[in-house]
């Protein structure tokens, strides 16, 4: 053991409260990008992105990772790559298949048989039901 | 060595002092913890698959969810971390009362987070927005539509029943420090409790964009 664990930087209150503003900040910019008329790939992206900084702020300052570090940043490590592995090489398998071998309606964007829009809020007429786009394909 | 095993009741008879200790139980922990991320994982390899496969399915169902109420369980959550993370500064520093009380704070913020939750349950079991073949809204009908719901139910149920247990493992705790077990050299269940919690809302960060927000 490498000298008493209280004598280097401890963190107080006044930086787990900072900690906690830059985590509400995060939050209301999620929902704020949410209100926006991005593109679908780039909504995902920028969520995806405040969400891992605001988990990497939880578990470096809240959980200790930034104090205590050692073998529990190597365990915390080795269970995010396999996070990344699990996720990255199915998504990839699914990706990679020849269509037909997937669900079908599946990753189509114009070809769903029909789609029922929800009626606005406290809007009592029934939900329109739209055509469904014809196939362009080949 | 001995005199300080014989000096300290907390110190069990195996580890030479109580900073081993407490550097063993931590990192036993990190390890549960991880094996908890795993499990999540699974679900979030499902739910990255079946948001692939049905992309306007997921877009479209996830406009059914409650984003105000989403939002609001995400600061709690948040404001939750923040009173475990001072509680076990504060049992650090020897100061119990001010632990006990925010274990209860933070507890009571794990309620306002399920009762929220209970109310956007309700709001989809009377609307019949249910997982798979139960799914009978007609607001909304489509493929992926039902697939949605079922990971929705699968993730956020998985995750309230760790916000249950969280809240009775901070309950012991908070006990345990009112009994006055824990001092400037010993609060270790306080820390790995905290860590507990912290993980619950480690993954509401990544279910409230995904379930509520895509």
């Amino acid at each position: 053991m490498a000298g008493p664990s209280h004598a280097h930087k401890e963190f107080g209150p006044v930086q787990y409260l900072l900690v906690w503003a830059v985590l509400l900040v995060l939050t209301a910019a999620t929902v704020a990008v949410w209100k926006t008329h991005m593109s679908y790939g780039a909504r995902i992206t920028v969520a995806l992105t405040i969400a891992t900084a605001k988990a990497g702020l939880v578990a470096l300052f809240f959980m200790h990772l930034w104090e205590h570090g050692g073998v529990n940043r190597l365990v915390m490590a080795t269970s995010l790559l396999f996070v990344v592995l699990l996720i990255g090489l199915v998504l990839a398998d699914n990706a990679t298949r020849f269509q037909y071998a997937n669900p079908p309606y599946s990753e189509s964007w114009s070809e769903v048989p029909f789609r029922v829009v929800p009626p606005p809020m406290q809007d009592q007429s029934p939900p329109s039901i739209e055509a469904p786009a014809a196939p362009k394909r080949h | 060595m001995q005199a300080e095993a014989a000096g300290t009741p907390n110190l069990a008879h195996h580890f030479p002092s109580l900073e081993q200790q407490e550097h063993a139980a931590r990192m036993g922990m990190w390890l549960f913890l991880s094996t908890e991320i795993l499990l999540f994982t699974v679900l979030f390899t499902a739910y990255a698959v079946y948001r692939f496969l049905f992309p306007v399915g997921f877009e479209d169902a996830s406009k059914l969810a409650h984003v105000a109420m989403g939002a609001t369980n995400t600061v709690v959550l948040i404001t939750s971390s923040l009173t475990v993370a001072l509680a076990i500064y504060y049992a650090r520093q020897g100061e119990s009362r001010k632990t006990v009380a925010l274990l209860a704070i933070t507890i009571a913020f794990g309620a306002v987070f399920m009762v929220l939750k209970g109310f956007e349950y309700y709001h989809h079991f009377v609307e019949g927005q249910l997982p798979g073949k139960y799914y009978h809204f007609e607001g909304l009908q489509g493929p992926g539509v039902s697939m949605y719901f079922t990971l929705y139910f699968l993730m956020t149920g998985l995750h309230g029943i760790h916000v249950l247990i969280g809240m009775g493992v901070l309950a012991w705790v908070a006990a345990r420090a009112a009994r006055g077990d824990f001092s400037r050299s010993y609060s270790t269940p306080v820390e790995l409790g905290g860590l507990y919690w912290h993980l619950v809302d480690l993954i509401w960060i990544f279910l409230f964009p995904l379930l509520y927000l895509l």
